[in-house]
């Protein structure tokens, strides 16, 4: 088997401008290997024409980094003609007749789609194990969970499928299983690019970001993301950068905030461990380091819940059999065609949230709750505004522990959030945020650690990230 | 452990419209109450004097022009809707409203 | 007589005037072949996202500017969740916490007293899509869906049937002189709901909503029985429920729909899709500008012109004609001719041939030569009659035309002579009149002189020598 695949793909390029390889040779590569870790089940739907994609994409463009890579894309994006099913029964036939705006700049770079990845069922889960189509095992140990919900999406990463793959991030779906795997994924401002086309869970949360092998990949593919979008309102203006720009300078002086909740006892030894051990070695390159109080961190986890699952309650209503999807047999009215489809259609957690979410937006608790929960949400981005002033970067562990065995929370209902604990505030806050591996503990399972920058200031994130990546 | 009522748990999957069979009404009588406890949490939360921030973005009135784009036809409409009935999408009768 | 006193509100939704739908691009139109204007957004597919129309932001600022509303500076959209299948994403966007006008009013005037109808408020939204009921199915077309709407809400001030009929007549009028909508009932693009309470003392009773009410007299008959309904039931100890009602036009009376489910609950929250649109003095100021003369202002300004108020109205009813008229008020001429006119002669002629007034070839200049023609008497009002295809169809000027018919009104004096002698034999009880001093007997003379040519004669010389002729 040819290993084009594990080039960086400053080289793939190279050799494609040489004509020493074809697109076709990538496709043929990615799809073999895929074949080959069909276990890790990381893959919803293979792009069954991909291959013709790739013999018909033209002349090679010496100028266009991504021209002829593969990559994968989490099911929640939908792609025009190629099935997207959010890891739902109720989506399982769903073929959409348009374009994510991301989708489209892909397409514009002439990358190839090689298919569309597994996730926890409409992104609620940080395991992915609510798939319909069963969790992704994670390649480094395939007892463990992925991560979730962008598994799949770490998966065909970490188990070197496809060198480039699109996450999304409502409380740390990229972070997640980033970090699990050991892979570079970060998740943008919000507002940084477009969510147009992302089937929404938490829609003043979610974001899609660059899931990758390495920090320049990441920025070069988060270059390519970006941009205003006229089809979506939450997207922002900002004047054109190059995210790579800062990647390899020294972080001299580079001030770094590391909250002490984040290394609280809710962190297990080795991560905190480890975390500390990349401390020094920053400290050592002369980063200014301080251990700070950081106020509203632990709210966090019940404001996403309460803004989560109320959005998601009203998000997830469309899915109801009139226009596209699943519908329910022999159902004679439509109060049974809603309750039978949706009840068939959608997993448990789904149907979890949304009942939860319905609940908090009924009558007088929508003030209870979900009111609530946008002031206290207001007051966490005030608190990381407020630390902001005095730092350029704050860092923490991703998760408080390894990988997990799967299997293990299926039934606590509570878990499944609090193992996004130290990723959901940023959320909140609407902050770009990364996670990096800084190396395994003793069985060989990843630790990442967590850099959150300030808002549209990924490309610090970055610097920090390339001088990490050297030596860990 | 506390549980919600059957009735509770009908109540809020009959706003979600989704139909239960008696086991998952028993199941979800436990499984709802610990995400219901999750919420309650923030009643605790005292501290708090802020604007409702709905979404992280400010300062951006975006408004469209008043021009007509690109539509589907008939048929795309109806390309993914399970029931079809010429031009139009089926669906049971709807009572009268 | 009847010790209860009703109170009454109206819910009027009106269809807004603009190319596109109010959240997507695809055009408003009504009448166009089923679902064939619609795009993916208004099937509320997974991923889309609105963007907001600005003609239809302008059209709010309009409508709460002319409907003496305060106007909403800071704004958001908000969700209102329910399921329905004329209800694409099982949302419907409106505004709920910040509708863009307040506290506004309409005068209307009954019985010679005016009153004015407190509005509420009123907000923009989305409309649903329409269905048809064809045995056990019923059957989509989304065209309607996403089109825009304005909902005005009146305070519960109306007294009885005749005040919302004039309400309802006065805001009709005024949304279209606006060109807010075109306020057609019979094709949905205004729709009126009153809700009806009867009480003996301060406390409002149960209120009944009533629905589908095709027109703006069947409105005032259907409170005025809805009032008497209620009013029997209160003194046969009956207790009103509260419900929705639909209005059987040819029964006459008001019919159960449903009763309503102990409080709607629509678990509103803010739309996060739609960040905060924020109204600037410019873009209200610009948004004004564009507005046309409303009917009041039209009746004072044409009331100053010397029109009878029969005349304005008659104007006023007829939108074309007035429009025609505004532009007529650039060149000097004798408006009060140029109205009889345009409400006689040029008005049969378009209701003959089906017309409006901008189909034909009347030019400004031609109908002021025409008046000038009449004022100089060398054109009769016979004359007119008889010229009038032509001068409507063909673009000749009146000189042409005068010529092609050979008019030359009879200037000769003793014809004139005869005809005016016959007169004064004839009619010696008005020349006595005439004699003692009654102005009004000589009009009376010259419209026999005028009977008696035929119209043929040049009136301001038969005027002439009638009088040298009486005061001999």
């Amino acid at each position: 088997m040819s290993k084009y695949l594990d080039l960086d793909i400053r080289k793939i390029h190279e050799l494609l401008v040489e004509k020493k390889i074809t697109p076709l040779d990538l496709v043929d590569e990615a799809l073999e290997r895929i074949e080959d870790a069909k276990e890790l089940n990381a893959f919803i739907t293979i792009n069954d024409k991909v291959r013709e994609e790739a013999s018909t994409l033209g002349e090679v463009d010496p100028n266009n980094l991504f021209f002829g890579i593969p990559i994968a894309i989490k099911d929640n994006i939908v792609t025009k003609g190629l099935r997207t099913t959010c890891a739902s029964h109720i989506l399982d036939n769903f073929i959409p007749i348009y374009d994510a705006t991301v989708v489209e700049k892909i397409k514009d770079k002439k990358m190839l789609i090689i298919g569309k990845t597994n996730m926890d069922e409409f992104a609620m889960g940080s395991t992915s194990e609510t798939s319909y189509f069963g969790a992704p095992l994670n390649p480094l140990d395939k007892t463990k969970v992925t991560g979730g919900s962008s598994g799949g999406s770490a998966a065909a990463v970490a188990g070197k499928l496809v060198p480039l793959a699109l996450g999304s991030d409502t409380g740390g779906s990229i972070r997640n299983p980033s970090n699990y795997t050991g892979i570079v994924g970060l998740k943008p401002t919000y507002g940084r690019v477009s969510r147009y086309g992302l089937v929404a869970y938490g829609s003043s949360l979610d974001q899609i970001g660059p899931m990758t092998r390495t920090v320049y990949e990441n920025a070069s593919l988060l270059n390519i993301l970006v941009g205003e979008d006229e089809k979506d309102l939450t997207s922002v203006n900002k004047t054109k950068e190059d995210f790579t720009r800062l990647i390899g300078e020294d972080i001299k002086g580079l001030r770094i905030a590391l909250p002490k909740y984040f290394i609280s006892d809710i962190v297990t030894k080795e991560v905190k461990d480890r975390v500390m051990e990349v401390v020094s070695y920053l400290k050592e390159q002369g980063a200014l380091i301080d251990i700070i109080d950081m106020s509203y961190l632990d709210t966090a986890v019940t404001i996403y819940q309460v803004i989560t699952m109320a959005e998601a309650s009203s998000n997830l209503a469309r899915f109801d059999g009139v226009r596209y999807g699943y519908r329910t047999e022999d159902a004679n009215s439509v109060d049974i065609m809603y309750a039978k489809t949706r009840s068939e259609g959608f997993g448990n957690e789904v149907k979890k949230r949304i009942m939860i979410g319905s609940y908090i937006l009924s009558g007088e608790n929508a003030k209870t709750y979900y009111d609530k929960a946008l002031m206290i949400r207001d007051d966490i981005t005030k608190e990381f505004n407020r630390v902001f002033k005095d730092y350029d970067l704050i860092i923490g562990p991703v998760a408080t522990r390894v990988a997990p065995l799967l299997d293990t929370f299926n039934d606590d209902p509570h878990k499944a959030f609090m193992d996004d604990v130290l990723v959901i505030p940023v959320n909140m806050a609407g902050l770009p945020a990364m996670s990096i591996p800084i190396g395994t503990n003793s069985k060989g399972l990843p630790i990442g650690l967590h850099i959150i920058g300030k808002a549209f200031d990924e490309a610090m994130i970055y610097k920090l990230a390339s001088n990490i990546e050297e030596v860990f | 452990m506390d549980k919600l009522s059957r009735e509770e748990v009908l109540h809020v999957a009959h706003l979600a419209r989704i139909s239960l069979t008696d086991e998952e009404i028993e199941k979800y009588r436990r499984d709802l109450k610990v995400l219901m406890d999750d919420i309650d949490k923030i009643k605790e939360v005292k501290d708090f004097d802020s604007e409702m921030m709905y979404t992280p973005i400010n300062d951006n009135t975006r408004l469209r022009e008043d021009v007509v784009g690109e539509m589907l036809s008939a048929k795309d409409v109806g390309v993914n809707a399970p029931k079809k009935n010429g031009s139009f999408i089926e669906v049971p009768v709807m009572i009268n409203e | 007589m009847s010790s209860y006193v009703p109170t009454i509100g109206i819910e009027v939704h009106v269809e807004i005037k603009s190319n596109s739908k109010l959240f997507s691009s695809s055009a408003n139109t009504y009448g166009m072949a089923t679902n064939t204007a619609v795009n993916v957004i208004d099937l509320g597919y997974p991923g889309t996202l609105p963007t907001v129309n600005k003609e239809i932001i302008r059209q709010g600022i309009r409508t709460a500017h002319i409907l003496n509303c305060d106007i909403t500076r800071k704004m958001h959209f908000d969700r209102k969740n329910y399921f329905y299948p004329d209800n694409p994403k099982n949302y419907q966007i409106t505004q709920n916490r910040t509708p863009i006008g307040r506290n506004g009013y309409v005068e209307i005037e009954v019985d010679g007293v005016r009153k004015k109808i407190e509005i509420e408020e009123l907000h923009i939204e989305e409309d649903t899509c329409k269905s048809a009921h064809r045995g056990n199915v019923s059957l989509l077309d989304f065209n309607r869906a996403g089109v825009p709407l304005i909902e005005i809400v009146t305070k519960p001030c109306i007294k009885n049937g005749k005040e919302a009929m004039a309400y309802l007549t006065k805001l009709k009028e005024i949304l279209f002189y606006a060109n807010i909508s075109d306020c057609k009932m019979e094709e949905g693009s205004m729709r009126c709901e009153p809700n009806i309470s009867i009480s003996k003392d301060d406390n409002f009773g149960t209120k009944v909503e009533v629905k589908n009410v095709s027109s703006i007299h069947n409105v005032g008959l259907a409170i005025d029985y809805e009032i008497n309904r209620q009013e029997e039931m209160l003194n046969n100890k009956e207790t009103i429920k509260e419900e929705t009602r639909r209005f059987d036009e040819k029964k006459g009376k008001t019919i159960l729909m449903r009763v309503k489910e102990t409080g709607n609950d629509y678990r509103y929250f803010i739309e996060p899709d739609i960040p905060y649109l924020e109204l600037t003095d410019e873009f209200i100021n610009d948004s004004l500008k564009s507005l046309p003369l409303l009917p009041d202002e039209l009746r004072e300004k044409y009331s100053k012109l010397g029109l009878s108020s029969l005349q304005i109205e008659k104007l006023i009813n007829n939108r074309s004609l007035n429009d025609y008229f505004l532009g007529l008020l650039e060149f000097k001429t004798n408006y009060v001719m140029a109205v009889n006119l345009l409400l006689s002669d040029i008005s049969s002629y378009l209701n003959k041939h089906n017309k409006v007034i901008t189909d034909t070839n009347l030019s400004y200049e031609k109908l002021v030569s025409i008046i000038d023609n009449l004022e100089s008497g060398d054109l009769s009002n016979k004359n007119v009659k008889d010229l009038i295809d032509s001068l409507m169809e063909t673009d000749k000027s009146l000189d042409e035309l005068k010529k092609e018919f050979k008019i030359e009104n009879i200037t000769d004096d003793s014809f004139i002579k005869d005809i005016i002698t016959k007169v004064i034999e004839n009619n010696s009880e008005s020349v006595n009149d005439y004699k003692s001093g009654h102005d009004r007997a000589l009009k009376y003379l010259m419209g026999q002189v005028m009977k008696e040519a035929k119209g043929s004669v040049n009136p301001k010389k038969a005027s002439d020598m009638l009088r040298e002729a009486l005061n001999k």
